[in-house]
């Protein structure tokens, strides 16, 4: 939905030089994510082989020496950075042989399929709401709705989702309330909704506020004295321009997704990427919590860039 | 402002300070006479958790550590964010656009993950709370005060402070930030509820506020771990935040539209 010019007119020269520009630009802020949680990973107090018993002394020197934890930062980060190129996070420190190339595998297409549901559902019912509100505009049913968006968007998750678990698990015993289920759709149910449902308030307003800007425009008032039908004039000529501030809002929803997601998947069990990162950063596995933070960067600065390209497409003046 | 969320917060923060001294039991004590009673038993208005800690003044305390939290973090996010916009928006030029740049890119970072691993790495300490969430939540605070200076800097009454020769922090002192004021305590306002947000995130996880303090995060934590045998321990700290986010947002979007 998001590249229908890449399906259909082949991807213009134009949008070509914008992706690669935009690429140059995250490439670097990727690098510095990556450079700087390694750098307070070995700075900060406590190591992965810290345990109640004391290790003797030479067996921490080899242990050091085998990870590589004896050389010199700068040598550490070095070497890191050069086996990341390669696309090896490099061994897991606690999850003994696992690399965390394995865990990351296991964890990643549980979050993205967490995540990109709950990103569809809120598109779809906040956009739907904004355009319900905007269809009457000024109404007792605007002002209800977005009042119920607002209510939405200061709902945190891990509020919702132990209370979505209590009232459609445990009172009225629908759905099950936790664990994957072999991706069993029901197991999901819960969880996509908790997830959405504070995006969804924010989807609803932004889309709200593009349409009632797009609606002030010229070529609307034209639309509305040729006589066409209001739902066309909605849809057809309105809603694509304002979608402009949703587009703008892919790149938060994004870092509000994985954040939401470490939650969820720790209220419902689910053996995703978040439980990994939390597990990670409390037992100190260095290349654990830098492969998963290194990751959920890249996937932020991803939509950044679907958003800069959804732009265009909603709003070819922008395209220059 | 709107009338309700305005007494709401003001009922909530009232209770949090004042009703704690009030209460025979503090929100760590141990009634080991009365372990998980249900609301409505004699001492225990509303229960008590699975190991006997009166429901009550947990969750005045929680809140109001909470709130300490938040009014902090929110503070230090004010304090960076208008010295950043306003040096920004007044100086203009090469500086201004390279300091929005660094706002630009810092959007674009997974900011709450920095903050786990701070939490983390340095003792999970509650001033490093206030410290971590103010430094991550001033970005679109620093947007707005320099949107709103460049504006007044045009203005007849800034330029005539300029040509009869004010210095420039009398300028920024006397003339700009009383202007400011009131964009700046909506935003303000409306980074209340992010702070709040992140903060019981984080002591959901177990990241943030440690024991023997307690916060509305750690509580909806323990009440959804138990939820299953005392629903109410998770709807009365659950109520008290979604309370507290909703009426702070419902006053500061009202503010915002004023001002902004």
């Amino acid at each position: 939905m998001l590249l229908p010019w890449g399906l259909f007119g082949g991807i213009r020269l134009l949008m070509r030089a914008l992706i690669l520009r935009r690429l140059f630009t995250a490439l670097p802020t990727l690098l510095a994510v990556v450079v700087l949680s390694f750098v307070l990973m070995k700075v900060a107090p406590g190591g992965p082989f810290d345990g109640e018993r004391a290790i003797d002394p030479a067996t921490q020197a080899a242990l050091a020496r085998a990870y590589g934890l004896d050389l010199p930062l700068h040598e550490q980060l070095w070497r890191y950075l050069a086996r990341l190129a390669h696309g090896d996070f490099g061994p897991s420190l606690v999850y003994r042989d696992f690399t965390v190339t394995d865990l990351v595998t296991q964890g990643l297409p549980v979050s993205l399929t967490l995540g990109g549901l709950a990103l569809v559902l809120a598109l779809v019912l906040g956009i739907g709401a904004g355009l319900w509100a905007a269809s009457r505009a000024g109404g007792i049913v605007d002002e209800a709705l977005m009042m119920a968006m607002t209510l939405l968007t200061a709902l945190p998750s891990f509020v919702v989702g132990p209370l979505l678990a209590l009232m459609f698990g445990l009172w009225a015993g629908w759905l099950p309330v936790s664990g994957w289920g072999g991706g069993d759709p029901a197991h999901l149910v819960l969880p996509v909704v908790a997830l959405a449902l504070p995006m969804t308030g924010a989807i609803a307003k932004l889309a709200r506020a593009g349409l009632a800007t797009a609606l002030a425009q010229d070529h609307i008032r034209t639309a509305r004295a040729r006589g066409l039908p209001p739902a066309r004039i909605l849809l057809r000529h309105a809603l694509r321009p304002a979608l402009v501030p949703v587009a703008s809002y892919l790149g938060p929803a994004a870092a509000g997704l994985l954040t939401g997601a470490v939650v969820i998947e720790t209220v419902f069990a689910l053996p995703g990427l978040g439980g990994y990162f939390v597990q990670g950063a409390l037992n100190r596995d260095y290349p654990l919590v830098l492969g998963v933070v290194t990751l959920y960067a890249a996937l932020i600065l991803l939509f950044n860039l679907l958003a800069d390209l959804a732009y265009g497409w909603l709003d070819p003046r922008i395209r220059g | 402002m709107p009338r309700v969320p305005a007494i709401v917060i003001v009922l909530i923060v009232a209770a949090a300070l004042l009703v704690p001294p009030l209460l025979p039991w503090s929100h760590d004590a141990i009634d080991w006479n009365a372990v998980r009673v249900p609301p409505g038993s004699p001492g225990h208005p509303l229960g008590t958790d699975a190991v006997g800690r009166d429901l009550l003044a947990r969750a005045l305390a929680g809140t109001r550590i909470t709130l300490l939290v938040a009014a902090a973090a929110a503070t230090v996010s004010l304090v960076i964010g208008v010295a950043w916009g306003a040096v920004a928006g007044w100086r203009g030029g090469k500086l201004d656009e390279a300091m929005m740049r660094i706002v630009d890119a810092l959007y674009a970072l997974p900011f709450m993950f920095v903050v786990i691993l701070l939490m983390v790495l340095f003792g999970r300490s509650i001033l490093l709370v206030f410290i971590g969430i103010g430094a991550v939540e001033w970005l679109t605070m620093a947007r707005v005060v320099r949107g709103q200076v460049l504006a007044l800097r045009e203005r007849p009454f800034v330029l005539a402070a300029e040509a009869v020769g004010a210095p420039p922090a009398a300028i920024v002192l006397r003339h700009l930030l009383p202007n400011l004021a009131g964009v700046a305590i909506a935003y303000l306002l409306l980074t209340i509820p992010q702070v709040v947000m992140i903060e019981s995130f984080l002591s959901f996880l177990g990241l943030g506020v440690q024991e023997p303090l307690t916060s509305l995060g750690i509580l909806v934590k323990e009440g959804a771990d138990d939820m299953d045998v005392a629903p109410h321990a998770l709807l009365l700290p659950g109520g008290i935040l979604v309370a507290i986010l909703v009426s702070l947002t419902l006053i500061g979007e009202s503010l915002r539209d004023r001002f902004a």
